[in-house]
């Protein structure tokens, strides 16, 4: 028993499960729009890109979060003109831009090995996260959380149906702006607990989880909350005993969640359909 | 002119270079051809997917003392089936399934990793190591890539029809769920065959750079080919002399002379590019 305790004696386990439930529960938040909306590969896309700035910002001295943000929004900004410009399908230009970006930070990383842990951007390593990676990542979460349910309402609003936001007088427009900005911030503290190739699990996995339990997104977004929430946390206090891999184990709960709901959700898992097959009804905000 | 021909010619002077070279061109030849279609059909991200997918296989291939390509394979593979039976059976998207999958794969993979002792280097087989590749490594390399290209290429008119045009594809009686399988396990392939060299991260931009390139330069598929192949295979030999010359990591020299060529065709292409649309 006292071995199960063993975790909470330590100050550094401490700071790591909260930190990783706090991002865990602030991604997790966005997760429940990103999935709606087919968006789920700009997450992904948007982890790898922020590492050239990660590994100049650490080469620099500057805070790490400052040069992940601008690479982010370099990437982003890539994306849109080489869309606005070719015809070149979607995801192939999101693939393009993001290893190309991965592959300059792979580059400095491999040139300036000391100053650059390149496995620490990719991998996370939240049980040797630094106090001032800690601050950076608390208000970052701090804000994002703020903005997220102060405006949660218009945000579903525009998610669902634009026209309908429009009419209403909501500046849809400005409200995705925020969205891909919050996605991106989130993104950037996402990095210190799973690292840039994980990041896509945070922002995708609970969200999906949720919807496959519920019909009503307001529930939705409690669940996914929760759900992100504990698995990070519970997922940390596990890495304790298999000595690292963090955000390894927290994907992999999280996914272990995801099948557990798609075989056996009340209403919409595999084995409900079995027994009920009929249609099943759509989401409702 | 002879600091030139030292650039090209001091590298060749190493056994390990000549390797690397050798791999470079393979895997840039096999990774264009198949470029091609995934630009097409809009599977990059599928790339992306299954290369990331594989990470487990080769950990529990290690464990059983089986080939470590044929675990990264049926990872591979296992990722693309188990993202396709998910999203039959669920109101979840496409995109976000692959999304878990692959995440889930790659996370329990890294788990694994680190319980299992095994005598591979996790940044080799996440970053590529190009240049430590070993004569049988290559042939591993050769007999994949050569093998695959010749496939595809022996059935390029039905791969591409089914690409552009599934429903007519379907009317003239090619069989849709044969070629889409087998689409999967040529790409599976391919990835397998590049991991050596770039590595599971990069892999991605082997399969999507050269057809992007390839697709700003040309409208015949028959033309797209074969400018994808060039400048997959002639970037991938100049990254990989490039990290020779600069000591950086070859995978990631190879995709941004990639990036740099379409940076250059997305401007100066002779009907599509940036400054060809401005003119009148």
């Amino acid at each position: 028993m006292s071995e199960l305790l063993s975790p909470f004696a330590y100050d550094y386990m401490l700071k790591a499960m909260l930190v990783s439930a706090l991002v865990g529960g602030v991604c997790a938040f966005l997760s429940a729009y990103l999935m709606l909306k087919g968006w789920s590969l700009m997450g992904d896309a948007l982890g790898h890109s922020v590492v050239p700035g990660v590994a100049g910002a650490y080469l620099l001295h500057l805070p790490y979060a400052a040069g992940a943000f601008f690479a982010g929004l370099l990437a982003a900004l890539g994306m849109a003109i080489v869309k606005q410009r070719t015809r070149l399908r979607e995801d192939a230009i999101i693939g393009l831009v993001f290893t190309a970006f991965f592959a300059a930070g792979l580059l400095m990383a491999s040139i300036y090995p000391t100053a650059v842990n390149i496995q620490t951007i990719v991998l996370g390593n939240i049980l040797g996260i630094s106090d001032e990676d800690v601050v950076q990542v608390l208000i970052i979460s701090g804000v994002s959380l703020t903005l997220l349910l102060l405006k949660w309402r218009d945000l579903m609003v525009v998610f669902f149906d634009e026209t309908h936001a429009r009419t209403v007088g909501i500046n849809a427009g400005a409200l995705k702006i925020l969205f891909f900005t919050l996605l991106a911030a989130c993104t950037v503290a996402a990095l210190q607990t799973v690292g840039a190739c994980l990041v896509i699990a945070m922002v995708v996995t609970p969200g999906a989880t949720a919807y496959l339990l519920t019909d009503r997104f307001g529930r939705l977004l409690a669940l996914a909350v929760a759900i992100g929430t504990t698995t990070s946390f519970v997922g940390a206090y596990i890495s304790y005993f298999v000595d690292g891999a963090t955000g390894g184990v927290i994907v992999t709960l999280q996914t272990l969640l995801f099948l557990t709901a798609f075989y056996l959700a009340p209403k919409h898992g595999v084995l409900a359909a079995r027994r009920a097959p009929a249609a099943a009804p759509g989401m409702v905000p | 002119m002879t600091e030139l021909w030292s650039f090209f010619a001091e590298p060749l002077s190493y056994a390990f270079m000549q390797r690397a070279l050798a791999a470079a061109i393979l895997i840039g030849a096999v990774c264009s051809v198949l470029s091609c279609y995934l630009v097409l059909k809009g599977w990059s991200l599928m790339g992306d997917a299954v290369s990331h997918a594989v990470l487990p296989g080769i950990v529990i291939a290690f464990v059983l003392g089986l080939p470590l390509a044929l675990g990264a394979f049926a990872a591979g593979l296992a990722c693309a089936l188990l993202t396709g039976y998910l999203k039959e059976n669920s109101r979840v998207k496409e995109d976000t399934v692959m999304g878990i999958v692959f995440s889930g794969m790659f996370g329990f993979g890294l788990v694994l990793f680190t319980k299992v002792e095994t005598e591979q280097h996790l940044n080799h087989i996440l970053f590529g190591n190009m240049l430590g590749i070993t004569a049988r490594d290559l042939i591993e390399v050769a007999i994949i890539s050569i093998g695959t290209l010749l496939i595809v290429l022996a059935r390029r008119r039905d791969l591409l029809l089914y690409c552009f045009d599934p429903q007519h594809a379907r009317a003239i009686g090619l069989p849709l769920g044969l070629i889409h399988y087998a689409l999967l396990v040529l790409l599976a392939l391919t990835i397998v065959a590049s991991l050596k060299a770039v590595g599971i991260i990069l892999v991605v931009a082997m399969l999507v750079a050269p057809g992007a390139i390839a697709f700003l330069l040309c409208d015949r598929f028959d033309r797209m080919l074969i400018v994808a192949a060039a400048s997959a295979i002639g970037s991938s030999v100049v990254g990989t002399l490039l990290s020779f010359h600069i000591d950086g990591a070859t995978g990631p020299c190879i995709v941004l002379v990639q990036a740099f060529l379409f940076l250059l065709a997305f401007f100066f292409a002779p009907r599509r590019g940036v400054f060809a649309l401005k003119r009148p």
